[in-house]
Formats: structure tokens, sequence, C-alpha cells
């Protein structure tokens, strides 16, 4: 599938690796990709470094979570009842479709026609917008990253940060249509002008959709956390509020809830907490002035299940932080839009295939170097190098995905691990054969045939022109007597 | 029977997930309790954190002293109508004397309900400043929590390009912890709204750079009494 420079920030389903090519050859989103490291991978490492037992409330979020999610069915349970004692509404949406549907009634059911929306990556997940845009709702997401890239038409290219990608140059360009005049390249002026824009849709909306970072069981809350505050005014103006959430998100109790307050915040941006944390529970009361008169929470499996059953249910640990994309050496160099699915970074290259498939996002478990600092990143401890690897076993058997060059590959390794003289034989033979490269240098460029493949994106480090087996024999064994003997007479 | 087939596939799935549970690692009790160090001033930790995440904060030593400083600010800010909560602690401030004083149209919930919905959806939206308490304050981290109820309305400290906050002694709890559990044992429903606000409004979504006021309040000002 040809990709061109820009098609890939639109489009789903486009090859990991030719979408990074035109990634690297980005220099202003090579340049934003470099300041991710210093500034937000920063703030987060100095944050755990800040905490006095970071690892252990980190282990406190987790096992909250595992916990939870052994009981899945009845936490969901006791949060539907809670949500309806508080007078809301709960809808209850098997897939993407199902769910995209409950919300589309839902407004139409008001006759509503004018949307405003909080950044829920779960609602790009369902494909919520096109949906809406088709039944003629008009639609406003309201953060500022997802407003700028709506205007572009661009997929979001971070989990917290949907338009990281873009320059003040290139926001200014995509502001500069809506208000109708050249806006400045200037950080303050373009915010202003959304600011302004956006107050406009909300106080003209009929509806507000937003996601849930937390849902409580117990007292029928749902947690939303935001820096902006559109959050907020998406569930204080609009009449009605509809919540989109993951399944995995329900916690037991508002209790638990701080632990995870104090992490989520570290691991997205360092602050200690994020500007505004909302606990919202059910409609307006009597006699209050703001707030929806309705609330409707919509809970989504589209194919939470199937994971939430396998070994990789972790990965519906998740609390969608980011932290693990600024961590990743991958995606530090690529960026979001590479990986294709909606989420990005290390998470994405687990959660894509899982739910996406495995066959159709083939290379996205390899798009790691498995060195762990997404894992050291991540607020919930998630086990993502482990994954990945579990993934790529499981890729081996996928049926289309077995190369039999492969196949014969491994075979032949595993035969001569098994039979010490053909092991011996294979590393003589590379010896003498391959490794008369070494004196040349120490990496090949390129590998003959099949193997081809390797040394298109990186070196093979050539074998050492003696084995380690005859230096030890020759000389290692010697040295290795002499240093014992020296360390013997100093002690006598 | 979507609701109940849902469920049903939730239940068999977390059945089948929990052969692949994670290892737990027990943590103490104590554990995530951050709170102040050993002979801190809950009021000089406040401020200070209040200003750490960018908001402005002022120790005022009793409610004169609050009342002068607040005023000074009316001035400052050229305040011309203001939307406000109807609490206690303004009330002993004198909150509403000291707008009137100054010719500072005053939008409270009293004043709100009287309006037919047009009007009132107007006048909150081109308001100058924000005035409110809090239900407690969290030292650790510079946080107000506000509880929505009549009276307290949430646009209060959302709408506003500017917004001040007076915040007690008594108020201050040392820790988010601590704020979680007072909220737990004082309500039951919780109210409908309850907000965590710890700083003015933030972005970094342009090129990873701070910038403030996008949404709610660019300007955060909170003075400390007592
Ligand atoms: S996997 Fe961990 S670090 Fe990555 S987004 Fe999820 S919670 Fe954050």
């Amino acid at each position: 599938m040809a990709t061109t420079p820009t098609d890939y920030l639109r489009q789903t389903h486009h090859e990991f690796l030719e979408a990074s090519e035109g990634a690297l050859a980005s220099p202003s989103l090579q340049l934003i990709l470099g300041k991710l490291g210093d500034t937000l991978g920063k703030r987060n490492r100095d944050a755990w470094e800040a905490l006095p037992e970071s690892d252990a409330i980190r282990q406190r979020a987790r096992n909250i979570k595992d916990e939870t999610l052994a009981h899945l069915a009845e936490h969901l349970e006791t949060l539907e009842a809670s949500v309806v004692a508080r007078g809301g509404k709960v809808h209850w949406a098997a897939d993407a479709a199902e769910a995209r549907k409950i919300v589309v009634g839902l407004i139409q059911q008001r006759g509503a026609t004018r949307v405003v929306k909080s950044k829920s990556m779960t609602s790009e997940e369902i494909h919520l917008n096109p949906a809406l845009e088709a039944a003629g709702i008009e639609t406003t997401e309201t953060d500022l990253g997802e407003y700028i890239i709506q205007l572009a038409g661009h997929r979001p290219s971070h989990i917290v940060g949907p338009a990281l990608h873009l320059s003040a140059q290139e926001v200014a360009e995509i502001l500069s249509k809506p208000a109708g005049q050249r806006l400045p390249a200037e950080r303050e002026i373009l915010a202003a002008f959304a600011r302004q824009a956006l107050r406009q849709k909300f106080a003209e909306a009929e509806v507000g959709i937003s996601g849930a970072n937390f849902a409580i069981a117990e007292t029928g809350s749902i947690v939303l956390v935001t820096n902006e505050g559109n959050g907020r005014l998406t569930c204080a103006l609009p009449k009605c509020h509809i919540a989109l959430m993951g399944m995995e998100k329900v916690i037991p109790k508002l209790a638990d809830l701080p632990y995870f307050l104090k992490v989520l915040a570290r691991g997205a941006t360092g602050q200690k907490l994020s500007v505004y944390t909302q606990i919202i529970t059910g409609p307006r009361r009597a006699g209050e002035l703001d707030g929806p008169e309705e609330f409707h929470l919509v809970i989504l499996d589209n194919g939470r299940s199937r994971i939430l059953g396998s070994p990789l249910r972790e990965s519906l640990f998740c609390i969608r932080c980011g932290a693990c994309l600024n961590a990743c050496p991958i995606y530090r160099s690529v960026g979001g839009h590479a990986y294709g699915g909606v989420y990005s970074g290390p998470i994405g290259a687990v959660l894509t295939p899982l739910y996406d498939g495995l066959a159709a996002n083939h290379h996205l478990p390899h798009a790691s170097s498995l060195c762990g600092a997404c894992q050291a990143a991540c607020p919930v401890k998630i086990q993502i190098p482990q994954m990945l690897v579990q993934l790529r076993e499981e890729l081996h058997h996928e049926p289309g995905q077995q190369s039999r060059w492969e196949s014969l590959a491994y075979r032949l390794w595993a035969q001569s691990l098994r039979r010490p003289w053909l092991y011996r034989l294979g590393t003589w033979l590379a010896a003498r054969t391959l490794g008369r490269w070494k004196r040349k240098s120490p990496w090949l460029t390129r590998l003959p045939g099949k193997l081809a493949g390797w040394t298109a994106k990186r070196d093979f480090p050539a074998p050492a022109a003696e084995r380690f087996r005859d230096w030890w024999a020759q000389e290692g064994r010697e040295e290795g007597h002499d240093e014992a003997r020296s360390e013997g007479q100093h002690e006598s | 029977m979507s609701r109940d087939s849902f469920l049903a596939t939730v239940r068999q799935a977390a059945a089948a997930g929990r052969a692949h549970r994670v290892e737990h690692v027990p943590v103490p009790e104590q554990t995530g309790y951050i709170g102040l160090r050993p002979g801190e001033d809950p009021a000089v930790r406040l401020a200070a954190e209040v200003d750490a995440v960018g908001g402005t904060a002022f120790r005022a030593t009793d409610l004169t002293a609050a009342r002068d400083l607040l005023a000074s600010w009316l001035t400052e800010f050229e305040v011309r109508s203001a939307l406000t909560w109807e609490h206690e602690l303004l009330a002993r401030l004198g909150l509403a004397q000291l707008l009137a004083e100054r010719g500072i149209v005053e939008h409270t919930h009293r004043t709100l309900v009287e309006m037919p919905e047009e009007a009132r959806r107007l006048s909150v939206l081109a308001c100058d400043i924000g005035i409110t308490s809090c239900d407690w304050a969290i030292a650790e981290t510079g946080t107000l929590v506000v509880c929505s109820r009549p009276g307290q309305e949430r646009i209060a400290s959302l709408l506003p390009p500017v917004y001040f906050s007076i915040v007690e002694r008594e108020q201050i709890v040392p820790d988010l912890i601590d704020a979680i559990g007072s909220l737990r044992t004082t309500h039951d429903p919780l109210p409908s709204n309850v907000t965590l606000i710890t700083g003015p409004s933030k972005t970094g979504d342009i090129e990873l750079e701070l910038t403030t006021g996008v949404h709610g309040p660019g300007k955060w000002r909170v003075i400390v009494v007592g």
C-alpha cells in the first residue's frame, strides 16, 4: 500500500514500516519528537523520583486493577445500580457499532443537532464522530489538541497530546480557516482564538459527550481528568451529558480513587494532580442552576472481554496516561501516526493487534526494542515488553504469517542446540567463513539471500574470527589460573 | 437482553482471566499517603503549592486583611461583574457589600434564579471574575475541592477568565486521601459534581509548551486566611 507523506496522518491500516519512513523524513515532526523525552518524559521520571515510595503506590494501583478485573461483572452491576439510584441511565454496548447507535439514538431522541465533546480516546476507538456527522449532528471537539486535528482531519498522534505532531506554524494555518483571518504562530493568540470560538459552541450545544477516566461502582460516579477545563464545560452547560467508558475503567470504591489520581497525572505530565478532576454523580439535583438534566453512561466491551479472558489481560490495567509513549525510543523516532491504530506507542503496539487483529498489524509487536523503558514509566507497571514478546510468539502461529525459511532456520538452530557436536561444527564453520569479515568490519551490512531482510534496516554483528571455546582452551584458562594464583598469594 | 448477555460474557471472561492474574505484592496500609512534613504549617504549605501550580496565593492574618486584599484586586482587574457563591465564609467576609460599594454587579444564585433562562446564560458568560470558597483545600498538592449545590454553582470557578478563591485554615487538610475520606463520610450520596481544582486552566497541546487560560480561568488567585 503506497503511503504519501501526509495521508498516513489520516488513514488507519497502513504499513508501519512505510509510515515510519515518512515520519523519519519529516523535519518538523522530528523536532517535536526530539523534545518529548526532555519535557514530558523527564517530568514523568522526576515525578517518580520525587514521590516517596512511588513503586509501592504504583503497585497498589496495580493490585486494585487486578482485583477488580477478577470480579468485573459484579463491579459493573454495582456501578449500574448506583448510577440508576442517582438518576442516571446505563447503556450496554457489546461493540463499536452498538455504541455508536446508542449515542446517536440518545441525541436524536432529544431532537438535538449540536454536540460538544471533551477528549475521549474511547470515542476515537469507536469512530463516533463520522457516525454523528452522518446523522447530521454538528460535533465539535473542544480539547484544544482535538479541536485542531478535527479541523485538519488528522487522527490523534498521542494519547494525551493529540496534536503533538503539529508545529505552531501548522496550527496557525489550521486555525486561520475558521478564524477567517491569518493568525500568527503565537501560542497565546491561538489559544485565545480557540477559547472564544469554542465558548460559542459550548453556549449553543444541547448535548455534551465525554469519556471517563474512572467509574466508581459504590457511588455511581464517573471521574474526568482534564487540564484545560473543557471537560468541565462539557458537563456544566449542555442539558444532556453522555459519558462513554470502556468497561475496564470501573474501580470498586471512592477510597480507591486517590491512588489512581496520584499516579495518573504524574505519569501523564509529571503533575501531582491534573488541573481539574471532576467526580460526577448523576444529573443536577433539585435547585441547582447548572449541570445536565440528563446523565447517560454507555459501557463498552468492543473486544475487551476477549482480552480479559486471555493471558494479555494485564493490558486492561492501562489508564491511558501516555507515559510509555514519551519513554519509548521507537515512539520518539516515528511518532504516533505510524502505528496506524487509535492507540499508539508501546501500549498501542499491544492494544491495536488485540482489538484490530494480529495479522493485520503484524509489524506492531516488533516495533519495540524491548528496552523496558515503557514498563518503568507506567503508573500501573504494565509489563509491556513481556506482552510484546507474547504477541510475537502468537504471530508465529498465525496462518499466513509463517515463513518456511524462518521455520527452517529455527529448526536448524534447535537441532544444533540439542547436539553439542553439531553446535561446535556450526560455530567452527561460522568463524572460518563469516568470521573473516570481522577483520575488515565488526558489522555485516548485507547478508545474502533470504537473510537480507534483517540487514535492510540494521547491521548484523559479524561472528568473531576465533570462537570463545578455542580462546578459552588456549588462553582464557591460563589467565584465570594466573589471577586465582596471585590472589591466593596475597592472602597467605 | 443485551445487558444480560453483556454481563454474562464479562462474567465468563473474568473467570477465565483469573488464571492469568498478576502477582500481588502486598503494600502497607499507609502507602500512598504523603501529607505534610513534620512540623509544617498547613497554610504555608498550601500557599506554596498554589504558587507552584501556577496560581498566586496570598496569606491574610484575618478577615479584615483578606477583605482589603480582595478590594485591591477588584480595582486592579477593573472588575464590573462577578459570579459568586453563597457561602458562610464569604458572608462573614462581607463580600456582597464589598462588591456593592464598588458598583460591581454580583450574579449569585439569588439573582440568577430570578432571570429568564436566556438572560441568565448571557449574564454568566459575560462575568469578569468568579469568587468562591471551597469545601476542603489540600495542602500537599495546592488543590481546592469544590462541591456543587444550589448557591454554589460549578460555573463560578469555571466561566470567568479570572478566578479568586478564599480559604480558611480550618478548611485545609494535609493530603488528597484526607479530602476524599471527608467527602465520603460527609456526603451520601455524593454531590452531583465534585471538582478538584489544582491550578489555572492549562494546555500543552501546541508544541508541548505551557499555555494558560484556554477554557477555564487563566488567572487564579487564592487568599489563605489565618
Ligand atoms: S500502558 Fe501504562 S504508561 Fe502506557 S498509557 Fe497505559 S497506563 Fe500509561
